[in-house]
């Protein structure tokens, strides 16, 4: 089970006479149950190269293959469904539903798996309870801390078991006591369940937690190194 | 979850929910109070005419509607009406012989229209007793007649005084009698008042030698609503495949056609139908520039809806939810939105217009004294009826399904990528 890329290449612009080229040229491989952080600079190609694992951008030339399925050659309502049962997405600033209750927005994605609502329920308490808001089920995220709202985007993102988690600046907004916290728990998921977690990042907090580090520069890979 | 996250969506922007919903409810209900006060207008002008004149349905002779000819009459036996008086719609059943003769008094003479009524049904009907400024009003089995005031004074007449009637019978024959004045009735058309009188029915027969026959049967159904249903009963009833079937062979022509021509009061008075139908137009029209105008801020909302959650829908399509459920999330919350507009617009509107249907608008002034003079009643009443409801519910719900391509084309649009950066751009 795993991630691979065959050179991968994104350019917007492509057919101006100023094109950008956002990842280039691309051959990278990540083996399931990998706690993997991609840093670079703003600009590099970072959150382009999620995406692109993803399932949410297309790319210029190249193939993202995972469990050994191209999923660039994938139509959309089964790129829809692919990423929704085997990809979880973390966002920097959450993202979640703010009309939905804690647990509302973890049962909300399992019900588009068709879930039974009792399932849905009882794995969205538990979800919960693991990243510590067993007390907070019921509270909108306007009322949740920014920490405790991307804990719930955590339980969201794992609700419905998927085995690749992309988390694109998820500590970007939280304070060194939230960004412990947040770590600790995906770090215990990744190592109980074997889930993937990528993240990109240049928070040196995550980059320190990483057991992979890809490091990224104008769309070109520098550096991989495990620690 | 989709319906409970499209009606808690309504609420993160109370204002403009609130606003949208009340926008579509006012117009509902100033369209609903306008348009039930103008069908009110519209029955109450039909049934008092049709009193006065034509009446709702008439069967007449197929040829009459064109000839206008004593010739062409229709029986005015039990046996022919028969068939109308068993439908349970026909509220009542007045034959009338209707001709024209010259009215003579001394050196003057004037054309004028004969009117042969069973006087107590008529005077039940249009209570035409009423109208009788001089003398009495007639009986059926009378030898005198009713006159209008203007053709009295025209011809110098008074109660008791004698008049020469003198025209076409029946079949060429000579019409022409003697009769006494009983009443003098005031009409406040000019046109009435100029030129008609009453007799009772057996003695135009005599006087026209028409024998057992009248120039119309008036039939008054129990409700307005019902009159579609009346002359599509009456109809079958007079049709020549059911007049085969009975002795009234008479009422069929040589190639086998009925001789028997329904007719409703929009065939017999043609100019009022049109100047009801334009005045309707004008109705309709004013109520769809006001639903126009509401429509724009439904759209609007609609479009903003979309437009400021962009992000949101990307983060939902990257986490799983297909196209399909996201345009529906937005139909749902538009839908959410008029159904909440029509909800408010008919609590208010329905009480407003049940309480004007039974207490209507009293007319005071001129125009007051004008209907009562016509013999109508001085109010603007209020239609009470399903359709007028069904109908602007069915207007607010069709604004809606012409509100929601727009915003659904650019929902189909949206490119994931974009939307995750929260841009409003679709590629």
């Amino acid at each position: 089970m795993s991630i691979q890329t065959t050179q991968l290449r994104k350019t917007y612009n492509q057919d101006t006479d100023f094109p950008v080229h956002a990842v280039k040229q691309l051959d990278l491989n990540i083996e399931q149950g990998e706690f993997v952080a991609v840093m670079g600079p703003s600009g590099s190609g970072k959150t382009t190269l999620l995406n692109m694992i993803g399932g949410i951008d297309i790319p210029s030339a190249g193939t993202v293959v995972i469990d050994g399925i191209d999923i660039c050659s994938l139509k959309d309502q089964a790129l829809i469904a692919f990423r929704r049962d085997n990809i979880g997405f973390i966002f920097q600033d959450y993202s979640l539903l703010p009309v939905l209750t804690a647990l509302e927005n973890v049962e909300f994605v399992m019900q588009l798996q068709g879930h039974s609502e009792k399932e849905c329920r009882e794995r969205a308490i538990a979800l919960l309870n693991q990243v510590g808001l067993g007390d907070q089920l019921h509270k909108i995220p306007s009322k949740l801390s920014g920490g405790q709202q991307q804990r719930v985007a955590v339980a969201r993102a794992l609700a419905p078991s998927p085995r690749f988690v992309m988390a694109d600046e998820p500590t970007a907004n939280l304070d060194a006591k939230s960004t412990a916290e947040l770590l600790d728990i995906m770090q215990q998921l990744n190592e109980k369940e074997g889930t993937t977690f990528i993240f990109s990042t240049h928070d040196p907090r995550v980059i320190k937690r990483a057991r992979r580090v890809i490091v990224f520069e104008d769309g070109q890979l520098t550096e991989d190194r495990v620690q | 979850m989709l319906i409970k996250l499209a009606w808690r969506n309504l609420w993160r922007q109370k204002r403009r929910t609130i606003l949208t919903a009340m926008a579509l409810a006012l117009a509902l209900l100033l369209s609903l109070f306008m348009r039930s006060m103008q069908e009110g207008s519209y029955a109450n002008n039909i049934e008092n005419s049709a009193k006065f004149s034509t009446g709702l349905i008439q069967l007449q002779h197929v040829e009459f509607e064109e000839s206008q000819s004593i010739e062409d009459l229709l029986p005015a036996t039990d046996e022919f009406i028969a068939a109308a008086r068993k439908l349970d719609d026909v509220e009542r059943i007045l034959p009338r012989l209707e001709s024209y003769a010259l009215a003579a008094a001394g050196d003057k003479s004037k054309g004028a229209m004969v009117l042969g009524v069973m006087p107590a049904l008529e005077d039940e009907y249009s209570s035409i007793s009423d109208k009788v400024v001089e003398g009495e009003f007639i009986k059926a089995d009378d030898k005198s007649v009713l006159i209008g005031q203007g053709l009295a004074d025209y011809l110098s007449l008074t109660v008791d005084d004698e008049l020469v009637l003198y025209g076409q019978g029946y079949r060429g024959q000579t019409a022409a009698g003697l009769y006494k004045i009983k009443g003098i009735v005031h009409f406040p058309l000019p046109q009435l008042d100029n030129l008609l009188i009453y007799m009772p029915l057996p003695l135009s027969q005599t006087l026209f030698s028409t024998g057992d026959q009248v120039s119309a049967w008036v039939i008054d159904t129990r409700d307005l609503t019902r009159l579609e249903q009346t002359m599509a009963d009456l109809k079958r009833e007079y049709s020549a495949t059911l007049l085969k079937n009975t002795s009234q062979h008479s009422l069929l022509d040589r190639n086998g056609k009925s001789q028997v021509n329904v007719r409703d009061w929009e065939d017999l008075a043609p100019e009022m139908a049109q100047q009801i139908a334009m005045d309707k137009a004008g109705g309709i029209f004013m109520m769809y520039l006001l639903y126009g105008v509401v429509g724009f801020g439904l759209f609007a909302t609609i479009l903003m809806m979309t437009l400021e959650r962009y992000r949101e829908f990307g983060v939902m399509m990257a986490t799983g939810l297909v196209r399909t459920k996201l345009l529906g999330l937005v139909i749902l919350e538009s839908s959410f939105i008029s159904l909440l507009g029509v909800t408010i617009g008919l609590a208010l509107g329905t009480p407003l217009v049940v309480w004007f249907h039974y207490h209507p608008i009293q007319l005071t002034g001129e125009t007051a004294q004008m209907m009562l003079e016509l013999g109508w009643e001085p109010i603007l009443p209020m239609l009470l009826s399903p359709w007028l409801f069904i109908d602007q519910i069915l207007i607010v719900l069709g604004l809606m399904l012409l509100c929601l391509p727009y915003p659904l084309w650019r929902i189909y649009r949206l490119d994931l990528v974009t939307a995750l950066k929260g841009g409003g751009h679709v590629n």
